[in-house]
């Protein structure tokens, strides 16, 4: 009898828990659409890190393949785009996203914005920060998905030792690491998998990812 | 007794709670593609390792009979492209299509115009 009300109790944590996502954004233009293939174009970049829009570039293909979409090859596709004479995300995604859905044969279009990617000192402290605009369109030019995205990093000062001058250096080490090195990949990686597959607003799986999961 | 029952259930539930939540197994083999692009647009100089990285790791997954992640051909044959081969590119294209038939309408475009190039070339060759 406990067992079996321990059980029932679990299975509510279980599927709460799964489920604990809030208010799910309306999905069904997405849904409707029903996209197989996803072209992702360069960003627009509105950070001052000009190598900004081809890291993040490399990022994109894994997460959104690994929900089950055919993704366009990204750097076979910016270099079609560039044969075309489009080199800057700003001019791309100014075009009509049905041009290019039909000039690569694409179900959607994926457009992102970047809109931080910074590191910010002071004395003894850094914060990276990379926070991305996502927009998907479908080829007839309607858009089906939208979300935001933040992510921040300040180096955590382990206070081993407690003496304030050992926890001093610790966190101006830590600083001058970052400093010399900002992390943009992982946090972008973050980004990436909060809207795609963690987030309220996670796009639905596509098509050759049905059969593991409803 | 009963607590070792409790805990045997316990564990199964956690269990089965985290791999189903976790339902997300990665369904493709990468090589590293993603690191190897972000390599070669931080240095360009890392293309050749970009393109020897596809190399094995295409050659490793067809050994063993493995469906190669969807962009990969593709993107070798970009890069063979770039270096001028011509002939290797439009392999890749052509496997890419055959593998992934939402990349037919990129695959045929590429493919002729690789054809046309060539062809243009060696006119102005003769």
């Amino acid at each position: 009898m406990n067992l079996v009300k321990l059980f029932l109790s679990l299975m509510v944590v279980v599927l709460t828990g799964c489920a604990s996502a809030p208010a799910k954004k309306d999905l069904s233009a997405f849904n409707t659409a029903a996209p197989r293939s996803i072209l992702v174009v360069p960003a627009i970049n509105k950070s001052l890190d000009v190598d900004a829009p081809n890291y993040l570039l490399s990022t994109l293909t894994v997460p959104l393949a690994e929900k089950g979409f055919y993704v366009f090859p990204v750097n076979t596709a910016k270099f079609v785009l560039e044969q075309e004479g489009f080199y800057e995300g700003e001019q791309i995604h100014q075009q009509p996203p049905e041009t290019l859905a039909k000039l690569f044969g694409a179900d959607a279009v994926l457009y992102v914005t970047i809109k931080r990617w910074d590191a910010q000192y002071a004395i003894i402290a850094a914060t990276v920060t990379v926070e991305f605009d996502y927009r998907m369109v479908a080829r007839d030019g309607t858009e089906i998905w939208q979300a935001n995205q933040r992510m921040q990093y300040s180096p955590q000062n382990s206070n081993s030792g407690g003496s304030p001058l050992a926890m001093l250096i610790s966190a101006a080490i830590n600083a001058a690491i970052a400093r010399a090195a900002p992390n943009y990949l992982p946090l972008t990686q973050q980004a990436n998998q909060m809207v795609f597959v963690l987030g309220p607003n996670a796009i639905p799986n596509g098509p050759y990812r049905k059969t593991e999961q409803q | 007794m009963k607590n070792n029952h409790m805990n045997l259930v316990l564990l199964l539930v956690c269990g089965l709670f985290l791999t189903g939540c976790a339902n997300r197994g990665a369904i493709y083999q990468w090589g590293g593609y993603d690191a190897m692009l972000y390599q070669s647009y931080k240095n360009p100089e890392k293309t050749v390792e970009f393109r020897q990285g596809l190399e094995l790791h295409i050659a490793k997954m067809e050994q063993s009979k493995l469906k190669v992640a969807p962009g990969l051909y593709a993107e070798l044959g970009t890069l063979y492209l770039q270096t001028g081969d011509s002939t290797k590119a439009v392999a890749m294209y052509t496997r890419e299509r055959d593998a992934w038939p939402e990349s037919k309408g990129l695959m045929d475009t590429l493919i002729n115009n690789v054809g046309k190039r060539t062809r243009t070339n060696n006119e102005v060759k003769s």
